[in-house]
Formats: C-alpha cells, structure tokens, sequence
C-alpha cells in the first residue's frame, strides 16, 4: 500500500503500481475517457478515485451503468478504505437499484450528498423530475462506456446532465475495446456521446504497463498442452462439420445478404452466433423461419463445442440426450421443420462417439435364454483430470523438499476454471481420485503406485445418469408422446414392449443381431430420417447397473452433496493431505482479484485458458514484494479452446491498435463552452428545427410542448429524442398507452418484435380495447429499428399462393394479423416510422394546433376508480408467465394477480384457493398445470 | 366458416382508374372485377382501399385529398394502401400520418405490387373473418405450453425448459426449486438459475 503523495488528499490509496498511480493522477485532473485492458484492475482504479472524493465529503457524485457486484464491489471498497485511511466524512455507496424506495425517500437522500450507484432508468426518471437536481451533482462515474451509443438511456443522461450542469465532472471507464472499433470514426462518435474530448487508452502493451508488470517480480508460468482424446476429437471435427453445413444452409436460404465473413475460421471467435445474429438483425422480421432455426442450432452446437472440452463423458451425453429430446420435431411435422444438422452423419457421429466414451457393448454372452448383449461401461476420462493429479503431486513434492518459502504467500493451491459446473466437477474429481472402485478396504490414499483415476467418480455419474435417463424417458414420453406416435404410425412399438418403453433400437449393428427388429435399413434414424432418440432395453440397462453398483457401499461413505449449504456457491474448501487447501475457484471478472489477494496461493493451476486473468496474476505478483507465485496453464491442444484464447489475444491487441490509430488522427471539434451544450445536441439531433432553436417559438402555445411517457418505455430510445427535441418529457406510470401527445392522441408503440409477440399472446387486441375506452383518437406506432431495413417484406415469396389468404387457417405472417387488426379496430390509426429519429419528427407533427396532455389525467386514465396508482404498476415478466398458463385469461389474470404475491404462491395453491379466485373451470386447469407429474406416472 | 356469400361479394371490385396499375396483375388468389367505386378497391361492404405510390403523391401532393374528399364517409374501413416506391419517405410519411389522423384513413404501408395485392386478397379474405387469431389464447398442448411457461425469463431456451422439468419432475416442484438444486442441472449455468429464481419469487406488482 502506498500513499499518494498530492499534498490536498490525506487520501490513502491502494494503488501500488505505476500506471495505477499515473491513471489515477490523470483522472483526478481532467475529464476523460478510460479504455483499459480487461485484468488490469479497472475496478480498483474506480473505487479509488470514488474513495478521494467521498473522503472529502460534501459530494454528490453519481455512479451510472454498475451492475449488481460492481456495486457490491465498491460499497465494500469504499467501507473499507474509509476504515483504513480514517475518513470521518466518508460515507460509502448507497445504491438505488429498485423501485422500493419511495419518491419521498429517494428526494431527502439526496439532498444529503454522497455516492450514489442509480439505475439508468431510475436516474433518469428522476433527472427529468427534478427530483434529483442536476445542478447539485458533483460528478457522474460511468461505468462500461462502451455501451453508450447515441440513442442509449445512458447517453440521454449524460445529456440532461451537461445540459444545466457544465462544471460537474465526468469520467467514463470501459474495459472493453471491442465496441470502439466497430463502425465510422467510432471512438469519437462515443466520445461526443459523453461530452468527453480525452482519451486515455491503457492496453497491456503500453510502456508504462510493461514496465510495471515485466519488472523483476515476474510471475513464473508453465505452459502445459494436453492432447485430446481419439473420441474427443471426432466428437469436436463432427460438430465443426455440423456447424459448417449450418453456415451453408443459412447462405442459401438468405442470398441477398452480405456475409462473406461467414466461415468455419470466425464461427471459432467467442461470439459467432451473435455476430450473425446482429447481421441479420435487420432483417431480422423478414427471414424465413428456417434460418430463425439455424442460428439457434449454431448457438447449440458452439456451447456443444464447449460442453466436450469441459463436461465429463457421462455428463456430456446427458446433455446430448436433453438436445435432442429438445429439437424433436412437433406433432405431425415433416423433415422440413427440423433443425438441418441433426440429418447429417456427422451428427450421428456426435451421438454415437459420445455413447461410446460411456459404455459399449460387451461381447455376447450365451445364454440358456440365446444372445444377449450386454453393456459394459467404458467411462473415459478427461485427460486434463489426470494432469491436474499430477501437476498436484509435484506441488506435493515441491512442498515436501522445500517446506518453508520464503515469502508472504499461503501454501494454498489455487485452481481456476471457466464456470461453477467445472468447479463442482473438479471438486468431486479431486475428493474422489484416490478411491479406488472394486476393492473392500477403505481408500488409501498413501498407497504406493496407485494412479488417480477418475472411475469412481464416474461410476457415480453413470449410475446417476442411468436413474435420470430413465426418468427422462418417462418425461420425454409424457410431453411428446403424440409426437412420436405421429413419427411412428399407427403400430407403437412401445406397447408392445410392455411396461418399460424401450423403443426397440436401432441405432448400431449390433442392436440387429440383439433381437432388434426395426430399422434395420436406416440405422439410427428416425422414419423421417432424422437421428433418432436411443433408449436402452431394461436388460441391457440392468447389466450397466449391476456393473457399476458394485461399489454402492463406497457411495454411503460420502454422501454426495447435491445442494450446498453455504450461501456462497463459488467457493469449495476442501482439505488437501498436506494441510493446506486446494480451492476450486471460477473466472469472475474483477472478482478474481479478490480471490487472489484473500487467498494469497503460491499456485495457481489455470484449468482453462482466461487471457484477462493471466493479468490479473501479473498485477497481483507486481503489487506484493514478497509473494512468489507459480502458475500452470493447461489447454487441450488443436483444440477449439486454444484457437478460441489465441484468436482472443489477438482481438484484443488489435482493437488497441486501431483506437490508439483513430485517437492519433482524431479531430476534437466538440467542446463543452458556454452555449455549447447546443453543438453536440445537433449533432445528435441530425436535422435542428431553426425556428425552435432561434429562440422565437412559433408553437402556437405558450407552455413548451410536452408528452407524457410511460415510465417502462424509458428502455427505448425514444424519450431521449423527444427530449432532444425540446419537448419536455414527463414520466408517469400509464396504465393505458405509451405516449400520451394530447388529451385525445394515445399512442402504443410497438417494436417490430414487440409487434409479433404482442398479436401472439393477444396483448396488442386488450390494449387497443382499452385505449379506444379512454381516448378518442387511439394510435397504433409501429417503429422500425435505425438499422433495420424498413419493410415487412419477408424473402420468400407469399403472394399467389391461395393457402395464405385462407381465413380458416390460422394467420402466421404479420401482414395477415395487421390486416385483422384494423378490420377489428377500423378507427385506430397506424403509424409506420422508419427510425425512432422519425417518430420524434412525427410526434412533433402531430402535436401541433393540439392542446397539451395532462399527465394527472393520463394517470388515472385506465385506473379503478377505488384504487391508488400503485397497485397498478406490474412486472412483465411473471405477468407474462402466469398468462401462458392454461386456464389464465386476460381478464381473470388480474384478479389473480392482485391476490397473490408471486408465481410460487400460485403454483403452490390448491383447487380450492384457486377456484375462489378465478372460478372452478380455471382453476382445475391451472392447478393441473402446475402439479402434473411427468416421471412418478405408470404407463 | 362457410359463410353466405353475397352476389358479387367474392371479389374484389376494381375501380377502371387502377388499369395498368402492376397491383392487378399480382392478384391472382382471388377473383375481381372493375367496378364504379368512389374508392380504389371495394374490399367488402364496410372497407375500401386508396392505391397511393409516394413517387405519385410527391409529384402530385393534393390528388390524394381529392380523393379522400369523394368518399364521402362512405365506409367505415378506410385503407390508405401506400406503396413505398421511393428512398427517401420520410417527409411524405410524416405528412400521411397527420393526414390519416385528421382526414380517418388508416396506412398500410407496402414494398412491392407483390405485397400490395396481397393485402388486398388479405382484407377482402377477411371479410367476415373472427379476430380470435390475434385475441392469443390459442389451445395447445400441454409440452408446448409448459417450454412457452419456462422460455419467458430470457436467456432460457427449450432445452433448459425440459431438463427442468425432468429435473424437478413438475412445474410446481421447478417453481420450488432452490437455486442449488437448479444449478446441478447440465446447461444451467449461474445467469439462467439467477434469472429463473427471481422470476418465479418477483412479485407481480411492483411495490412503492
């Protein structure tokens, strides 16, 4: 720890290395923006500036865009380091992320000052109210800068915020480079959006950070490349031809769009999916519902990718098997409706490798009864499992021979891993490597030449997984029985099996000679050619049981802890034989430096590649003297998973290069003067009324114009440029309508998206209902995204085809609910905007020569009579899920919604409580619904 | 339904001033016939239809009023179907949409003569057509409806959805889940188990 030498902050700070310092020297001079390199400490640099200020007291400073733990984070921070450096006018963080605290409250907190982390939408409500004075602000942290673009709720902030304040300052902070670089100038772009002119950009290659982390504490690092196995790689080669063939597919099915980049080498980067799923986006309301498939299916197969590096055998399949129970076909649908991949081999291939790294069958035994194949489970191992043994032992050893380092470490074995499911992995691997299966003494572990070995464990798993599957196959059987009677014909063979639905299988060879009867010509494939679901025969399953219950015994000996007591998941201590600890611990962003400093390990094994948390190590070992730390680095070699942190790396750097480029040639024009506040406004505003903006305002009223919005639709971008267009913007919570331009103008804003769920659940018919009830001239906005292409157009071609316009088939395009929608409502009006830029310009329009709203009135426009506003404002999202529930209708929906708390309550209701609130009838569905029970049923 | 038809109800009547408007030669799922209408299209006994092409109506700005002014109030329905032949619309659209709300004609705004002409076939299809394809409520089954229960939180997928419920056995036991035991199940990692515990204990109304 270090103390800051500026002589007007008694401040003591924790920034012991050199950029920190110069970083924080810079920020605590000047506005700016910082883009850092992910792991080097960007979370510590911002709590220590938060501590300067709120050591000095009398501040009112306002952190925007933290999320949950970022908040956790600086409150403990800030708590501490005031308890450090004896601040007696430090107050901490208090943190307004809810609606819970009243109007009242939330005014009287802040006219006390101190350091506020507010959610944007909250924030801004606020601002606008005035209940948060934007005067009275000292200054604004924010945080993830690269999330404000120009229409974000964020930006619209730091506009309210400039607008009337021009001395408070600002500092924006990002630890993502990604987002600067996309697109025209970016990096200026997103600093006119937040009113900055500096850019402080901070990569790991910078001097200052070099210097600071390549000094003589350098941190030790053993790079270990751990082959796959033979399985392991056919299953991964596979599924990378499965995702091949689903990037052919989608570029037939979409020719007229631009997608060059679209190859098995970028379907490798981290985020492939999203990537094509933001350039189709677009269009994304006109692509046929195939292509909606595939990128889904793409999503899949990349977390498969993940899964066969990360998951054990048993665990894979079992995910193997919810897949594909999860992407079989619908009642009556034909190979057409299926995801395209699970047509090919390659996809049989994935199927059947992984149930061969479980079981295989045994050589067939003669029995009085004739042949019988057995299975015998083969359970290969994770090679990194048996690394990690040993990599263990020679810590051991390494421990044994040189018990006393010097140095201020723990002897504590740190051993990191991507997400909490590897972690439990590991833990039970670690517990269970040295009982050895088949024997009667207890484990021991000291025992010369025994290898570490996996079986029991996995035993374990296979044993369990065995239980599930069969579980599962009741479950499948419950939820798409008529699905598969509808595959298989009138002749179900499960009937005739009996008790225990076994399809008869015919998924390999050796099933036909095992008596199976079925599908001897398209092994492993369902009738309409897709792979199909494999259930094992009773017999067969009873032998994998037997063969892996034998040590049921060893089982009781340590309970297996399914559910852990603790509230904190992250963490598993266990007690290793030399009496120190090996903690299991997951990536967690900043919150790995923590881990780092409360458990001080001389090793650190990085189960999985995390370029940001190698930093994090460096910064670690750089900021104590005395802490000597050696990591081992696993990956599999060829692996997805190599490519995946090599193309990372490289991403990265690049991405610095290009802003360090960009800030080299940057013009700075935007500046933040006296009348200034104007400039970037027109530049955001894109096109300026003059006759507004030259003072004489020829509106015909005297008042400024103003809407009233619905507090929800704050998400959108809308209300900030109908404040940018200088229409005083009042928040409300409305009952009915979204935008409220006059008393007689109700407007319902809908998103393409929105557009489509909403004639899906019939929301859209109850709203325009209401809104005919309470206003004249009700209209129906349906807005198009900036960068969508504005038409409703889908690709393939629909007209001349006499199906489409059948009334007796359900409608399914958009076009066709439009059209119902007006013949229902013929006076409701449709607004067709093309950007939210327009839809500002248009209600500017149509406001004109009307009188001004009134919000109260808007307010209590849709509201019971007896009722308070309060009771009114619901949550979306339970709301939704009661409403797909059988036997819940829009009208008694909010009955039940009044009377109860959450959806827990309802689901644990019984007839009686539900038919008192919502009739007999409904509430024989709804609690059938809820108690149906798909694995304790016989069939 | 099989509803009576009228005499000259199944098609669509054509106004002779839409000759050679390319919209006719895309209707080919129902039959139409010229007729002397006020309005463009008589797409039954309460709806007609306006054909404006915005290349037309910036040329000729007032034709479209004339034209709204001769229907008179006649129908209740009154579409005005504009074609948006033009890049750089937003003034016109901006300018219809007042239109629309002062002079009551409802926008349908279309690409192509393509889409045009089915939005035609579409209304006049519709005619007599019940709404409850957009009331929601449709029945289905039991599978779907439960994936359409736990797919609402975002972020959970159909597969999330079945191994839940094979997990817990039923909704209401799901529902009850404990963070924990949701957390052992493959493919739930922290955000989706964070997601669905919270919405299941978020109560439905927002408190003060």
């Amino acid at each position: 720890m270090s103390t800051n030498n500026a002589p007007p902050q008694p401040v003591r700070l924790s920034l012991p290395l050199e950029y920190q310092q110069h970083l924080f020297q810079e920020l605590r001079a000047e506005d700016e923006l910082v883009v850092i390199a992910k792991g080097l400490g960007l979370m510590r640099l911002v709590t220590n500036l938060l501590h300067s200020y709120d050591a000095a007291g009398n501040n009112l400073i306002i952190v925007v865009g933290a999320e949950d733990r970022e908040n956790a984070w600086i409150g403990e921070a800030l708590a501490e380091q005031a308890a450090i450096s004896m601040a007696p006018k430090a107050r901490g963080l208090t943190v307004v992320n809810t609606d819970f605290t009243s109007v009242a409250a939330r005014e009287k907190m802040y006219a006390k000052g101190g350091i506020y982390s507010i959610t944007s939408r909250i924030l801004v409500v606020d601002l606008l109210t005035t209940l948060l004075r934007t005067e009275s602000i000292t200054g604004v942290i924010l945080l993830h800068a690269d999330k404000v673009v120009a229409t974000s709720l964020e930006a619209f902030i730091l506009r309210i915020y400039r607008q009337k304040n021009k001395t408070g300052f600002l500092k924006a902070f990002s630890d993502s480079p990604d987002p600067f670089t996309i697109g025209f100038s970016p990096l200026a772009t997103m600093m006119r959006n937040m009113f900055l002119r500096k850019a402080s950009l901070w990569p790991r290659f910078h001097v200052t950070v070099a210097g600071s982390l390549e000094g003589k504490k350098k941190a030790e690092v053993i790079e270990l490349e751990v082959p796959m196995t033979d399985d392991m790689n056919a299953i991964q080669q596979a599924i990378m031809e499965c995702v091949e063939v689903s990037i052919h597919e989608l570029k037939k099915g979409n020719s007229g769009l631009e997608m060059d980049d679209w190859n098995l080498d970028s379907a490798l980067l981290k985020n492939f999916d999203v990537m094509v799923r933001r350039q189709l986006d677009p269009n994304w309301h006109r692509v046929s519902w195939k292509t909606k498939q595939i990128v889904s299916d793409l999503t899949v197969l990349r977390s498969l990718l993940h899964s066969v590096l990360a998951l054990d055998a048993v665990s894979f399949l079992q995910q193997l098997d919810t897949i594909h129970a999860a992407h079989s076909p619908q009642p009556g649908s034909t190979r057409q409706n299926q995801s395209p991949w699970l047509f090919l081999d390659a996809a049989n291939t994935i199927f059947a490798t992984a149930k061969q790294r479980v079981y295989t069958a045994k050589r067939a035994d003669v029995t009085p009864q004739g042949l019988v194949d057995s299975l015998r489970p083969v359970l290969e191992e994770q090679p990194k499992w048996a690394l990690l043994a040993e990599i263990l032992e020679e810590i051991d050893r390494d421990l044994y021979f040189e018990p006393s380092t010097r140095g201020d470490s723990n002897q504590t074995i740190l051993v990191m891993c991507s997400d909490t499911a590897t972690c439990r992995q590991l833990r039970d691997y670690l517990q269970t490597m040295h009982v050895q299966p088949k024997t009667d003494e207890t484990p021991n572990p000291n025992k010369e030449n025994h290898k570490p070995s996996a079986s029991f464990m996995m035993r374990r798993r296979l044993r369990n997984y065995l239980n599930w599957k069969r579980e599962f196959a009741k479950v499948n059987h419950e939820l798409f029985s008529e699905n598969q009677k509808a595959l298989e014909g009138a002749v179900d063979p499960r009937l005739a099996q009996g008790s225990y639905k076994g399809r008869a299988p015919a998924n390999k060879r050796r099933r036909i000679r095992g008596g199976g009867v079925i599908g001897a010509t398209t092994p492993g494939r369902a009738a309409n050619g897709s792979v199909a679901q494999y259930f094992e025969k009773p017999a067969e399953v009873a032998d994998l049981i037997e063969e892996v219950q034998m040590l049921e015994e060893e089982a009781h000996q340590k309970a297996d802890i399914v559910a852990d007591p603790l509230e904190d998941m992250d963490d598993y201590f266990e007690v290793y034989d030399m009496q120190d600890l090996v903690v299991i611990h997951a990536y967690d962003g900043d919150q790995d430096e923590h881990v780092l400093e409360e458990i001080r390990p001389r090793y650190i094994i990085m189960y999985e590649p995390d370029a940001s948390f190698i930093r994090r190590v460096e910064v670690y070992r750089s900021s104590h003297n005395d802490r000597n730390v050696r990591v081992y680095f696993m990956f599999y070699g060829g692996s997805v998973e190599e490519q995946r942190y090599l193309a990372s790396v490289r991403r990265e750097k690049d991405c610095f290069t290009k802003l360090i480029k960009e800030r080299a040639s940057m013009s700075v024009v935007m500046t933040t003067d006296s009348h200034g506040v104007e400039d970037p406004q027109e530049a955001f505003l894109r096109t300026v009324n003059t006759r507004i903006a030259g003072g004489g305002r020829l509106t015909a009223t005297a008042e400024q114009p103003r809407v009233v919005v619905d507090v929800r639709e704050f998400r959108s971008s809308l209300p900030s440029l109908l404040h940018g267009r200088n229409l005083n913007v009042i928040p409300c919570m409305l009952t009915v309508g979204d935008y409220i331009l006059s008393p007689n103008i109700c407007i319902e804003r809908k998103s393409i998206s929105d557009l489509i769920s909403s004639f899906k659940d019939g929301r859209l018919y109850s709203q325009a209902e209401t809104m005919f009830q309470h206003y004249k001239s009700p209209m129906l906005l349906i807005e198009f995204d900036q960068n969508k292409s504005f038409t409703l157009e889908p690709f393939a071609d629909l007209s001349g085809n006499l199906r489409s316009v059948n009334p007796n088939e359900a409608p399914s395009d958009l076009q066709s609910k439009i059209v119902l929608l007006t013949l229902a409502f013929p006076r409701l009006r449709i607004i067709w905007s093309s950007s939210p830029y327009q839809t500002a310009e248009i209600f500017e329009n149509l406001k004109t020569q009307e009188p001004e709203p009134d919000p109260i009135a808007a307010v209590r426009a849709g509201l019971d009579k007896d009722m308070k506003a309060e009771d009114q404002a619901f949550n979306l999202e339970p709301h939704e899920m009661l409403g797909v529930v059988p036997g819940v209708t829009p009208q008694n929906l909010k009955n039940l919604t009044l009377e109860t708390e959450n959806v827990r309550e309802v689901a644990n209701m019984t007839v009686g409580e539900l038919s008192s609130l919502i009739g007999k009838e409904a509430a024989r569905k709804v609690h059938g619904f809820f108690n149906r029970n798909l694995i304790d049923i016989d069939m | 339904q099989a509803l009576p038809q009228r005499s000259s109800g199944s098609s669509i009547l054509v106004s002779p001033r839409q000759k050679g408007n390319p919209v006719l030669a895309a209707l080919r799922s129902l039959p139409w016939e010229y007729s002397d209408i006020p309005a463009d299209y008589g797409l039954g006994l309460t709806t007609c239809a306006l054909f404006l092409s915005l290349k037309y109506h910036r040329l000729h700005p007032e034709y479209i009023y004339t034209r709204i002014r001769n229907l008179q109030g006649k129908y209740n329905l009154r579409i005005l179907l504009t074609m948006v032949d033009i890049p750089n619309h937003e003034d016109s659209l901006r300018e219809l949409s007042k239109t629309s709300l002062i002079n009551n004609v409802t926008i349908i705004l279309c690409w192509s003569a393509a889409e045009a002409a089915r939005y035609l076939e579409l209304y006049k299809s519709y005619e007599h057509a019940n709404f409850s394809a957009i009331k929601g409520q449709q029945a289905t089954g039991y599978a779907e409806k439960l994936v359409e229960f736990v797919t609402v939180p975002r972020g959970i997928n159909k597969a999330d959805a079945i191994s839940l419920v094979s997990a817990f056995g039923s909704i209401k036991n799901a529902v009850n889940g404990d963070p924990e035991q949701v957390a052992i199940i493959g493919g739930w990692g922290e955000k989706k188990v964070k997601r669905w515990c919270s919405v299941v204990e978020e109560p439905f109304r927002v408190q003060q």
